[in-house]
């Protein structure tokens, strides 16, 4: 048994075999084979070796010496490996002692080739781990080839275990197969984590090392509530895991049994609860959950992992299909956020000084018309298809504003022009997540129809704190009265110019944060699906009367630790499961 | 991993038996995964051990491989001398 | 693009004579149209258009900035005519101030990159403070021309 510290990144705990997946999504699980199937597994290595030296000779031949020889001589090093009897005979020995397949048994016998470079202190020789992965995916290119299996056609449940994922590998899991994540990187703020949220499966991610020492077909435990992953548990662990997975699994149904009830408040006020995307089979899950709508939807995934930019049908494409499934339910799509810590494929390779404070979201769009004019019109065409509204990310001033929406504007002009249908009257809101947006929201609010609150990065902004950062993450709290009073006048300005606000951060998803926000006047929360059934219990279970003398309060406190204090207890009481 | 490739490349040359040890390890000197995981291991004193027609032959190239070249890149002059 | 690209500088107007946004937009296009950028007799369907357009929406950009603009077949290519009155206009702008500096673009209709090109130039200059400052502080076509010419020599300078 082996426990690994890891960062929490989507809740939960399962308790499932290990599919090890690469970058190249080869999955190698542990399967066993029969005594008399030795043989022809044992033939099978030989035919994978011969193949890959094959290729491999043929490659390094037709590889000329420009850049000095330097890959001619990894892939004379890797063909040496190749032609290795006492690799092969190393192989061997695991079949026919193990009795296990040769795809398995190649993988494990080159993995710990590959630690055991990995674990020498010379950077020199601990990068060449590399070159075994390299050889170790040649040669289960041969022996799956065709028969390559991804995780898309999965038959039994596992625990995904890979060094990386990518968001769009992760929206790809069959959630009834796949329980867990565990990566040795990322982090709670990386695209695959927010991804393996709203598919409510547990993740723990930056757990460093683990791929060296997991095994396709180990026992893993993937505790997403504590960021913990056990290899291998012994009986008493994974029946303590039992018992707990089963508590959360019980509350979850008892949150299920409330879906079809309003989230209304005890006195009778109805909150809109809505749900946050990235990609449009997410919008089925929101509305499973109890959700009345999507009320952020991320387009940049639309860029992301992949070598060209979209075309303006892949937009149309994408959105059409999420109205379609909500029909007259509200659909915020949010204009690209890119910029930052996402760059586009034209801008990938631009760093600047400090992202968060650069060319990023509706600054970035600005500076890319072409771009941002293929993304309006796809949302244009699609406002046909249901009560689309259009929002624009990261809004600093009332200029910014403007231009957004007069590109807008010209983009419908082309459209008459063209005779293409859209919604002439499409809702036009913005962002309010910078501290300068907050204290001008009553200028703003005159040209916007609906404010969205996003919390995470009004958070950071107004604290100066990245939350990523291990050294002043403790300061990042949503809970600091300095985000409370401009969160409180942003709802106050809005209601004076009675458009619409919501609040689309995490605070929207987070139990003890519930209570302030309708305390405040917050009638709209959008969140990630999983957590909407949690939040609407704890509405169905306040009136407005209780919230607003939470709010009074908290309202009057100065400091962080006395409001997150002070809440958590104010919610524990009325929902004493959820700490 | 050249200077383990050129090892291999060498001993494989001779019909003997090569074994190379560090203080704790035996392995096979004509097996570039045993020399590569030997060398990663340490960086101390190496023994080669040769046994059977052209053993001593063997030995002396692959010593003088070792402790001459300090496994460094090889020009095409010293290629050749250890091609002998 | 650069401005040197599509303003211009025979229709830069250091003082606007009319003080209403109808009277300034056909100022503007008259001036574009003196320095023959427009397809003959099309002058005044522009005038319309642009004021249709602005109808519809605004386009005060707020800080005391306008940016009127039509697409029309009457161009070739975008085409700019730039507008400073010292008494300022309303333009029905968001924050409610009155206008100082009006740029008018006619687009072509068959090339709508250029206008976007055109837009993304003016949209960075304008979100400087300095430029916006020297833009109202130039009294002159020929300070204007002057100030447009230098952020191109040098955008880095007052970016």
């Amino acid at each position: 048994m082996e426990i690994k510290k890891g960062i929490a990144v989507s809740p939960g705990i399962s308790i499932a075999k290990s599919l090890i997946i690469d970058s190249e999504d080869y999955r190698i699980p542990r399967r066993s084979i029969e005594p008399a199937q030795r043989m022809a597994e044992i033939q099978r290595v030989r035919t994978a070796f011969q193949d890959a030296a094959r290729q491999l000779g043929q490659l390094e031949s037709a590889q000329e010496r420009t850049d000095g020889g330097k890959i001619k001589d990894i892939f004379a090093v890797h063909l040496r490996f190749l032609r290795d009897k006492s690799l092969r005979s190393k192989i061997r020995g695991v079949i026919t002692t193990d009795l296990v397949t040769a795809e398995y048994a190649v993988s494990t016998v080159l993995r710990e080739i590959a630690s055991h470079f990995t674990n020498a202190k010379d950077p020199y020789i601990s990068e060449r781990a590399a070159d075994i992965y390299d050889i170790e995916r040649r040669l289960l290119k041969q022996l799956l080839g065709r028969r390559r299996e991804d995780v898309e056609h999965l038959s039994q449940e596992v625990t995904i275990v890979a060094r990386e994922l990518s968001p769009t590998q992760t929206a790809g899991f069959d959630k009834k197969y796949v329980k867990g994540i565990a990566t040795d990187a990322g982090g709670r703020t990386s695209h695959t984590a927010i991804v393996a949220r709203s598919l409510g499966i547990p993740a723990v991610m930056a757990l460093e090392d683990l791929t060296e020492i997991v095994r396709g077909g180990d026992t893993i435990i993937v505790d997403g509530n504590r960021g913990i992953v056990i290899v291998n548990p012994d009986e008493e662990t994974i029946r303590q895991c039992e018992r707990y997975g089963r508590e959360l699994t019980e509350l979850e149904h008892k949150l299920d049994a409330i879906k079809e009830k309003p989230a209304e408040t005890r006195d009778g006020v109805k909150i809109t609860l809505l749900g946050n995307i990235e990609f449009p089979s997410e919008a089925e899950i929101v509305l499973q959950k109890g959700g009345e709508g999507i009320g952020l939807y991320r387009t940049e995934f639309l860029y992301l992992n992949r070598p060209t930019e979209p075309t303006e049908q892949e937009h149309y494409e994408a959105y059409a299909k999420t109205a379609q499934v909500l029909m007259q339910r509200p659909l915020v799509i949010r204009t690209v956020d890119l910029g930052a810590d996402k760059y586009t494929q034209s801008k990938r390779f631009a760093p600047e000084p400090n992202p968060f404070l650069g060319l990023r979201s509706i600054r970035f769009s600005l500076q890319n018309l072409t771009m941002f004019k293929t993304q309006l019109r796809a949302i244009l065409r699609a406002s046909v298809l249901g009560r689309v509204k259009v929002m624009f990310p990261l809004i600093t001033n009332l200029q910014e504003m403007m231009q957004a929406k007069m590109i807008l504007r010209d983009v419908m002009d082309d459209l008459d022009e063209e005779s293409i249908a859209y919604n002439r009257d499409i809702e036009v809101g913005i962002m309010i997540e910078t501290p300068s947006a907050a204290l001008m929201a009553s200028a703003l609010a005159r040209g916007a129809d609906f404010f969205s609150i996003g919390t995470n990065d009004l958070t950071q902004y107004t604290l100066a704190v990245d939350r990523g950062n291990e050294l002043v993450s403790t300061l990042y709290s949503a809970a600091d009265p300095a985000v409370l009073y401009l969160i409180k006048a942003v709802i106050q300005d809005a209601h004076k110019a009675q458009i619409d606000v919501a609040v689309c951060g995490e605070m929207a998803s987070e139990p003890e944060h519930i209570m302030l926000l309708l305390g405040m006047g917050v009638r709209t929360l959008s969140l990630t699906s999983p957590m909407i059934p949690e939040i609407k219990q704890i509405i169905r279970s306040v009136t407005i009367e209780d919230c607003n003398n939470v709010a009074r309060k908290v309202l009057g406190m100065s400091s962080e630790r006395q409001v997150s204090n002070y809440l958590r207890d104010a919610t524990r009481k009325i929902l004493p499961e959820a700490f | 991993m050249r200077p383990a490739m050129q090892f291999v490349d060498i001993a494989n040359q001779f019909d003997c038996d090569i074994t190379v040890s560090n203080d704790e390890n035996n392995v096979d000197g004509k097996s570039i995964m045993q020399i590569s995981m030997l060398a990663a291991a340490c960086g101390t004193r190496l023994k080669i051990k040769a046994q059977g027609r052209d053993a001593e032959k063997a030995v002396k190239v692959l010593k003088e491989l070792v402790e001459e070249k300090h496994f460094d890149e090889p020009t095409p002059s010293e290629q050749k001398n250890a091609r002998i | 693009m650069k401005f040197a690209d599509f303003v211009c500088f025979e229709a830069i107007i250091p003082e606007l004579k009319t003080t209403d946004r109808d009277g300034v937009i056909a100022e503007l296009v008259w001036a574009l149209d003196k320095a023959k950028r427009l397809k003959r007799g099309s002058r005044d369907e522009i005038v319309n258009a642009v004021i249709k357009r602005e109808n519809e929406a605004s386009t005060g950009m707020g800080k005391g900035v306008a940016l009127p603009h039509v697409k029309h077949s009457a161009v070739k290519d975008v085409v700019a005519a730039v507008g400073k009155s010292s008494v300022g206009i309303d333009f029905s702008a968001l924050d409610k101030q009155p206008v100082y500096s009006v740029i008018l673009l006619v687009s072509p209709v068959d090339n709508p990159d250029r206008h976007l090109q055109a837009m993304e130039s003016i949209f960075r200059q304008l979100q400087q403070e300095k430029f916006r400052k020297f833009l109202r502080q130039a009294s002159t076509a020929a300070q204007i021309e002057d100030l447009l010419k230098e952020v191109d020599e040098n955008p880095s300078l007052w970016i």
